[in-house]
């Protein structure tokens, strides 16, 4: 064996480094192949159950390398704390969004091993994107988690709307890759290379700052991150995707693509386009501020709430992006401490809108009406979700915005601190109503058919968590309790972030 | 030759790509300015890849293309699930595995 | 630099002008009288069996489909075949990994069913 290794002239490869990315690829090639087993009861229970211990074991081996900092494939990838914590991130959301799916309509109907095997090489994708050091890998992780998300929206296959939302996704999405496609070739046309160290000499050597071809590099790439990431004025795409799609994607998607996308941003700019910091910053600005408004403004009178959320998201990816454009150490703990807050709150809350939406057939705010009543946990969750979103005191949100203002206070950007606390006070006027729809009595007979409130009588709740499914239940019951936990004794999230860069720049 | 012409043709190929996708309603042609935008993308990192004489770029085309036949497969797929779920005879039987 | 490519451009130039001027000089001088038979699609021999609305079946668009991302993975194999001396077992090695990825999707659609004409 070691004759046949010592002959090959192969890239170096860490494998312990690379077995993240192995346990997500494997899990995925495994799920496939036991979809296919006949026996009802695997397809619908094993195939999940493995695509959970997929992901479980891939967050084993990220707590095995912990600390290492590698870069792997000739510099192709790079695992550091900031891959770590994004896999870990990913990970996290896609075992709460397999719990959510596991009853789900949609893994039926596309057959539940490729429903969960897409999940793992979206979560794949997003894990290459977040640790490229590379234009290729970027732009090849980029589609690995691009291409199984659009499936997985039009998962759904007797549902127009969900074909429907896969479609447009697909096309928006795919002119987002073609831009940034575009801005690639441009950003290697200028410098003669294609990892992001060597653009780096490269642009410092031949001083390449004002160069247009080196500029029209950076706002197409812009242009096509801001697409992806759901950032305004790119995000139009955004609230019909979001309905349209299962609610267990959308939940994934929200969250697992922000956080892919927030560390593919952090890492191109940080590193490979840094010296151009002049040029690129004032775009971020400008799009930060402009999702913030966007986002806080249409979520206003929404009446679906995977709709309210979807704008939602964008004005949260408007936030995170302050912490982006300070360009500093502090700034970019600040982004995946608020990645996180932003994760436990947004996976809450789909997972009480999953349970709803199988119990009333309608992801509306009216079908929230009561819930407060029949069934505590769920409404707690969703009530300490809409707070931690809005950043009221003793969640974790408030933890999250707060270290964002204190970012961009320290980094020289008040201002744009101000602008998130106007944007959060926005925010209330929707998150609010939501909250108040669940605790307020329901006294009005014959409103809403929809949310069964015939069957107050005792024993509801079993036969509504029945059909809900008791996993949504209690991924509500943990993101909301950790929201709670976090917000009160915020020391282990610092701790998880602190050195969010170390090792960033290993050769 | 001059890079110059490559970039104009890559230019061209994807401004029209791009206004094709914002114009056009059918979903097969929206398709194919999709790949015209990605090949316009290919064309130019061809044409840099010849400029600067190194390898890097014709890689990266190689990638790309089988990204754009993925992207194509998958709305390709997505149009055909739309058009059987408007005809009266749904194939149901393929969708749920035999057995 | 131009001078080299006059000669192209001249002819460029003169077949637009000479087509244009065939295609509007038809139009002004030409008469029109159209009859069912000129109408056809083939003036002479049978008249057409398809019908205009005819589609192909969904297997069709499927195989194609399937043909399309097999077909495009080829891609990858030139440049190590090209190279396959100077990369060494490392690529071989690498290519056969590849293949077997594929003969496991392969495996996956033939078991799904979509192999099978419908």
């Amino acid at each position: 064996m070691t004759s046949v290794l010592a002959s090959v002239k192969g890239p170096e490869i860490d494998w312990a480094a690379f077995s993240p990315l192995l346990g997500l690829f494997g899990g995925a090639l495994i799920v496939l192949m036991v979809g296919l087993s006949s026996p009802r009861v695997i397809r619908a229970h094993g195939v999940p159950a493995l695509t959970i211990a997929a992901f479980g074991a891939t967050i084993g081996l990220l707590i095995w390398e912990w600390n290492e900092q590698v870069s792997l494939i000739q510099d192709a990838l790079i695992l550091d704390r900031l891959t770590i914590l994004i896999t870990l991130l990913v990970c996290v959301a896609g075992i709460a969004s397999t719990l959510l799916a596991w009853r789900e309509q949609a893994a039926r109907e596309i057959a539940h091993g490729e429903f969960f095997s897409l999940l793992l090489i979206a979560a794949g994708g997003m894990v290459v994107l977040a640790a490229s050091r590379n234009l290729v890998t970027t732009f090849v992780g980029l589609e690995l988690l691009s291409l199984p998300l659009y499936i997985l929206c039009a998962s759904r296959l007797r549902s127009e709307r969900s074909l429907e939302s896969g479609l447009k996704y697909l096309i928006v999405g795919s002119v987002g890759s073609a831009t940034l496609l575009y801005g690639f070739a441009m950003l290697y046309g200028a410098t003669g290379e294609t990892d992001y160290a060597g653009i780096l000499t490269q642009v410092v050597k031949e001083g390449l700052m004002g160069d247009a071809l080196f500029l029209a590099a950076i706002g197409m790439t812009i242009v096509g991150l801001a697409f992806k990431a759901s950032l305004a004025p790119f995000h139009q795409w955004t609230p019909d995707v979001y309905e349209g799609a299962p609610t267990p994607v959308t939940a994934f998607m929200s969250v697992a693509t922000k956080a892919a996308a927030l560390g593919v941003i952090v890492r191109l700019f940080f590193t490979a386009l840094l010296p151009g910091v002049d040029d690129w910053r004032p775009a971020w600005i400008a799009i930060a501020v402009i999702s913030i408004l966007v986002g806080n403004v249409g979520a206003l009178g929404q009446r679906s709430l995977k709709r309210m959320l979807a704008f939602s998201s964008i004005a949260q990816a408007g936030y995170l992006l302050v912490g982006v454009v300070v360009v500093t150490e502090l700034g970019a703990e600040a982004v995946v401490l608020y990645l996180v807050v932003y994760l436990l709150a947004n996976l809450a809350a789909f997972a009480v809108i999953t349970v709803r939406e199988r119990e009333t057939g309608s992801d509306a705010i009216g079908s929230l009406r009561g819930l407060g009543a029949r069934s505590p946990i769920l409404a707690g969750a969703m009530t300490l979700a809409m707070l931690s979103l809005a950043g009221i005191p003793a969640t974790a949100g408030f933890i999250g915005k707060f270290r964002l203002i204190e970012a961009a206070a320290d980094g020289g950007y008040t201002w744009l601190g101000i602008v998130i606390v106007v944007g959060s006070m926005i925010s209330l006027a929707y998150y609010l109503p939501v909250v108040a729809a669940m605790w307020r009595p329901d006294t009005e007979p014959g409103v809403d058919p929809a949310t069964g409130r015939a069957v107050l009588a005792g024993g509801a709740q079993e036969a509504e968590a029945e059909r809900g499914g008791w996993e949504a239940t209690l991924v509500a019951a943990v993101m909301g309790a950790a929201i709670l936990v976090f917000g009160i004794v915020p020391q282990p999230l610092f701790e998880l972030v602190g050195d969010v860069l170390k090792g960033f720049g290993t050769g | 030759m001059n890079i110059n012409w490559f970039l104009i043709v890559s230019a061209l190929m994807f401004a029209l790509g791009a206004i094709g996708v914002l114009v056009r309603r059918n979903p097969l042609v929206v398709l194919l300015c999709l790949e015209l935008m990605l090949n316009a993308g290919n064309l130019a990192l061809l044409g840099f890849s010849r400029m600067w004489g190194d390898g890097d770029g014709q890689i990266f085309a190689i990638v790309v293309m089988v990204v754009a036949a993925c992207e194509v497969a998958i709305g390709l797929g997505i149009v055909v699930a739309l058009y059987r779920r408007r005809l009266p005879i749904d194939v149901d039987e393929l969708r749920e595995l035999a057995g | 630099m131009l001078s080299t490519y006059a000669p192209a451009i001249v002819f460029v130039v003169l077949g637009t002008i000479i087509g244009i001027a065939f295609t509007v000089l038809n139009g002004v001088l030409g008469t029109s009288r159209p009859s069912p038979a000129k109408l056809d699609p083939y003036e002479s021999g049978m008249a057409s069996e398809i019908k205009q609305g005819f589609r192909f079946g969904i297997s069709f668009y499927l195989v194609a489909m399937l043909f399309l991302l097999f077909d495009i993975e080829v891609l990858f194999l030139y440049p190590i075949a090209v190279q396959l001396r100077a990369f060494g077992t490392f690529a071989l090695v690498e290519t056969i990994v590849f293949i077997g990825l594929l003969t496991v999707a392969l495996i996956y659609v033939w078991r799904r069913g979509a192999l099978t004409w419908k």
